[in-house]
């Protein structure tokens, strides 16, 4: 979350807005980042879903201990979600990918006759799928 | 048999409309969020979860 905390900028620049959620209230909220020097540059906001209801729309929420697993989840403007990622409990994220995974999703609603090839990054070739690259992605690539 | 973590809401899907109490460190302040309100600013939503606060990964 520190990470998340120094890249915040990016985000607001992708015209998404970053929720971080638990099941600790908002007055635990407060005091952890006040206290955790980690999260001093915190800017998201941060969410409290103290029943486990939203974790449970999202099908993170562990019954057995009663906590949220670590799930990413990104939602469109239209409500849609486009891409999800849980990790168990002791492997942390990679705020890098998750930015990743937001821009080539803004970049496939914004041109919606392309895709977004394994690594893209902005920038990088978008592929036009069609009847001529079957078979030939290798060439398209280059 | 451990119960199995499963059935959200899935790639595809529209999720239904939710809302969460919230902490901005950004001002300092308490409120509230809505999927639909972020919905109808045009905006993207990313849900980031996580088991505690005070934890520490």
């Amino acid at each position: 979350m520190s990470d998340l905390a120094d890249r915040h900028e990016q985000f607001n620049s992708l015209e998404a807005e970053l929720i971080t959620v638990s099941r600790d209230t908002k007055f635990v909220h407060l005091a952890w980042q006040r206290d955790e020097k980690l999260l001093e540059k915190a800017e998201f906001l941060m969410g409290s879903d103290p029943t486990g209801e939203v974790a449970k729309l999202f099908g993170v929420y562990d019954e057995q201990t009663g906590l949220a697993l670590r799930g990413t989840f990104i939602i469109s403007p239209e409500g849609i979600l486009l891409a999800s990622e849980v990790n168990f409990y002791n492997v942390g994220r990679n705020v890098d990918e998750l930015l990743r995974k937001i821009k080539a999703n803004l970049h496939v609603a914004r041109h919606s006759d392309e895709a977004c090839p394994v690594n893209w990054d902005t920038g990088d070739k978008t592929l036009k799928p069609s009847e001529k690259m079957v078979g030939k992605v290798f060439e398209a690539m280059k | 048999m451990e119960q199995p973590i499963c059935c959200g809401v899935k790639l595809g899907q529209c999720v239904p409309d939710f809302k969460l109490e919230t902490f901005n460190p950004g001002t300092f302040g308490f409120g509230e969020i809505t999927l639909n309100e972020l919905r109808k600013k045009g905006k993207w939503t990313v849900l980031f979860f996580y088991p505690a606060d005070f934890t520490f990964v």
